[in-house]
């Protein structure tokens, strides 16, 4: 289907495999706070987690989640309740931070204010006692690499946001510690900086290669940067896979609606085997997908016949759009509420056709921006049945993934 | 409320009035009658140590012939140089003892949770919310009891005793304004807790650690109640006390007794002109920015 299914690039891909050295191991990692009414909260719930040498780790999730709970325990500025955490095969538990070759970079910097940039940058060997030739050298080489060798002499205060981020950045890779770890870098930038800054990190952990982990609340970054995502919720996780996973196979529900924009859509639903194929009767339209499909649900332990589908908008296409010959359970009708124009596509919000008033039931179709679709008007929906996802409504398991 | 619009004229009106009431004369006006009031003791008590007893007593406005008699009287004859030594002594030993006390306490209340942690830090400022008057008969007792009755360290006690609760509170408070990301991210590049207080958290807090510490001179240098319960002695009374001495006397010495109260002020008033940028940051607890 794409070139990541070449099968040379497989066999590569296997090689480096039997090569890749743990970095990072954590097992059973369980944060528990006391409140002050007495209860105990859960902050990271049973997290275990192997990071490869190199590997670029995206902890991702809504705020609350426990991820950056996770990554101060990784960095030992919180103390697990229980688990073990390993790095580069040692067991680092009771070890301050200083002592276990890490580097961190904060959301909103922290650099010293009272030291310049090149004080900031040169702090962390200043501190080891690194000799002063070596210190210079460094920091010299740093901000070449990060484009800041002007601003040595500068004070933070009188720097940029995109500035400070890149002085952040150098004090953390200055000192070449086995593991970077970063706490939503990026959230203090406006929007267009943030992308460029997000660019640059990718190319930055291309050169550098150092084993990463990153948390964010933002989708995007979580994709765009990893090797591999971690998606969080209610202090567990929920998956660990290369983004392509994560969004195409999510393993439940909960990932299946965090990971997408716009986010999928989910509709109850009843199936029922029509031939070798399966059909899905939801409130005001079916589908018939295809006998994969089928087969997959047909193996699947447990109840089949009341399920949760899920329809990404991108699933979704204008009927009068699509070139090739629609069969019956490929198409069906809705009630356009909203059209918005988003440039290279088109998003709708719409109701079932027989629900034209009830807003609780609309949802979200990405068509292509040639669409007719206008608001109060009826269109003729064709459904990728490829791309469905089915999930089980009491564990939110997915069928499919 | 649907009270009645104000007429465009009523508006124009009340536009003149306060046009009138904030123009730079009326504005003046006001600020010379405060300076008025806060400055004229200090400039009649100034022109007094300058005249002789006999020109007091004459009831003049400017002395004819200005003398520093007054001064030596105060200091040289009744020997209060020695009251100055000893202010100066007792408020630098009171500042430093509050300093390096009150600073790593008010961090601790800043950053770190333990049991009761809110109910010792409110102990701590609830021991300043009654009127000290309160304590100095019991401070009375204990002194004598420990034989420092007449010493300067019975008089430095009870200034650490009044000024480290609002040390810790301001420099808490400083300390507050510091993120906290800053002390760890000196611990994850290197430094242990003691060391990211030393060579991060410490300079940041500089600004409001000077103010913390020219106050606590200042209310040491101008304590009155606890040096006088304490010390009525030459070896070791303030010049405060010293200046208040004069009343007792039979037929009181007023040029003398302004020239003591001059030299009381002088600190002060040095202190407040070169660092008056610090003393703002102290009583209005915000480090720049």
């Amino acid at each position: 289907m794409s070139d990541t299914d070449h099968p040379t690039t497989n066999a590569a891909a296997s090689t480096v495999d039997e090569e890749r050295v743990l970095s990072l191991q954590l097992d059973g990692i369980t944060k528990e706070y006391t409140e002050d009414d007495g209860s105990t909260v859960v902050a990271v719930d049973d997290v275990s987690l192997d990071v490869y040498e190199g590997e670029f780790i995206v902890l991702v999730g809504p705020s609350g989640c426990g991820k950056t709970t996770t990554l101060r325990i990784v960095a030992g500025l919180e103390q697990p309740t229980y688990g073990s955490l390993r790095i580069d095969g040692e067991d680092v538990a009771g070890r301050e931070p200083r002592e276990r070759d890490i580097a961190m970079v904060f959301q909103n910097y922290a650099l010293y204010p009272h030291k310049t940039v090149r004080g900031n940058i040169a702090f962390p060997l200043k501190i080891r006692k690194y000799p002063d030739d070596e210190i210079e050298q460094r920091v010299q080489d740093t901000a070449d690499l990060l484009g800041i060798g002007e601003l040595l002499d500068r004070h933070p205060a009188d720097l940029s946001g995109g500035q400070q981020q890149r002085v952040a950045l150098g004090r953390a890779i200055v000192r070449d510690p086995a593991v970077f770890l970063f706490d939503e870098p990026l959230s203090n930038l406006d929007a267009k900086l943030r992308i460029q800054m997000r660019t640059e990190l990718n190319k930055l952990h291309d050169r550098v290669g150092r084993t990463s982990v990153y948390v964010t609340h933002d989708q995007v970054e979580a994709m765009t940067l990893s090797d591999r995502v971690v998606v969080m919720n209610n202090g567990s996780v929920q998956q660990v896979a290369p983004p392509k996973t994560v969004y195409q196979r999510p393993a439940n529900r909960f990932v299946a609606g965090f990971i997408g924009e716009p986010p999928m859509n989910f509709f109850p639903v009843t199936t029922a085997p029509e031939g070798d194929r399966l059909r899905v009767d939801a409130d005001g339209f079916s589908l018939v997908v295809p006998p994969a499909v089928a087969d997959t649900v047909a193996a699947w332990d447990g109840d089949t016949e009341r399920l949760d589908l899920g329809l990404r908008p991108e699933a979704f296409e204008d009927a009068a759009l699509v070139e090739r010959e629609l069969a019956d359970g490929e198409t069906f009708s809705a009630h356009v509420a909203v059209v918005e124009p988003m440039g290279p596509n088109t998003d709708l919000a719409l109701r079932p056709i027989d629900r034209a008033d009830d807003e609780a039931a609309e949802f979200t179709a990405r068509v292509a921006n040639e669409t007719d679709a206008a608001p109060g008007e009826t269109i003729t929906l064709a459904v990728e049945t490829k791309e469905i996802h089915l999930f089980d409504p009491r564990t939110g398991e997915n069928l499919l993934a | 409320m649907a009270g009645p619009a104000f007429t465009v004229e009523q508006y124009r009106r009340r536009q003149r009035l306060w046009n009138a009431l904030e123009s730079r004369y009326v504005v003046h006006l006001v600020l010379f009658l405060a300076v008025f009031f806060i400055v004229s003791p200090l400039i009649w008590q100034l022109v007094t140590s300058f005249k002789t007893q006999q020109a007091v007593l004459d009831l003049t406005y400017l002395p004819a012939e200005p003398t520093l008699a007054a001064y030596e009287r105060a200091l040289i004859d009744r020997g209060f140089w020695r009251a100055v030594v000893n202010s100066v002594l007792i408020a630098s030993a009171s500042t430093v003892i509050v300093m390096i006390l009150g600073t790593p306490a008010g961090y601790v209340f800043s950053r770190f949770r333990f049991p009761f942690d809110n109910a010792v830090f409110v102990f701590v400022l609830f021991t300043r919310l009654f009127p000290p008057i309160g304590l100095v008969t019991p401070y009375y007792r204990i002194v004598t009891t420990f034989g420092l009755l007449n010493t300067k360290t019975g008089i430095v006690i009870a200034n650490v005793y009044l000024w480290l609760p609002l040390v810790i509170y301001i420099m808490r408070n400083f300390f507050i304004t510091i993120p906290q990301a800053l002390d760890e991210a000196a611990r994850v590049d290197g430094c242990t807790k003691v060391q990211a207080f030393r060579y991060v958290v410490f300079p940041v807090v500089l600004p409001g650690f000077a103010a913390g510490t020219i106050l606590t001179f200042l209310y040491s240098w101008r304590e009155f109640l606890f040096a006088f319960t304490v010390s009525t002695d030459l070896n070791s009374m303030t010049i405060p006390v010293a200046t208040f001495l004069f009343v007792g006397d039979a037929g009181i010495d007023w040029a003398a007794m302004a020239a003591a109260a001059i030299v009381a002020v002088i600190p002060s008033a040095l202190v407040v002109i070169f660092f008056q940028r610090y003393i703002v940051v102290g009583l209005t607890g915000g480090l720049k920015g």
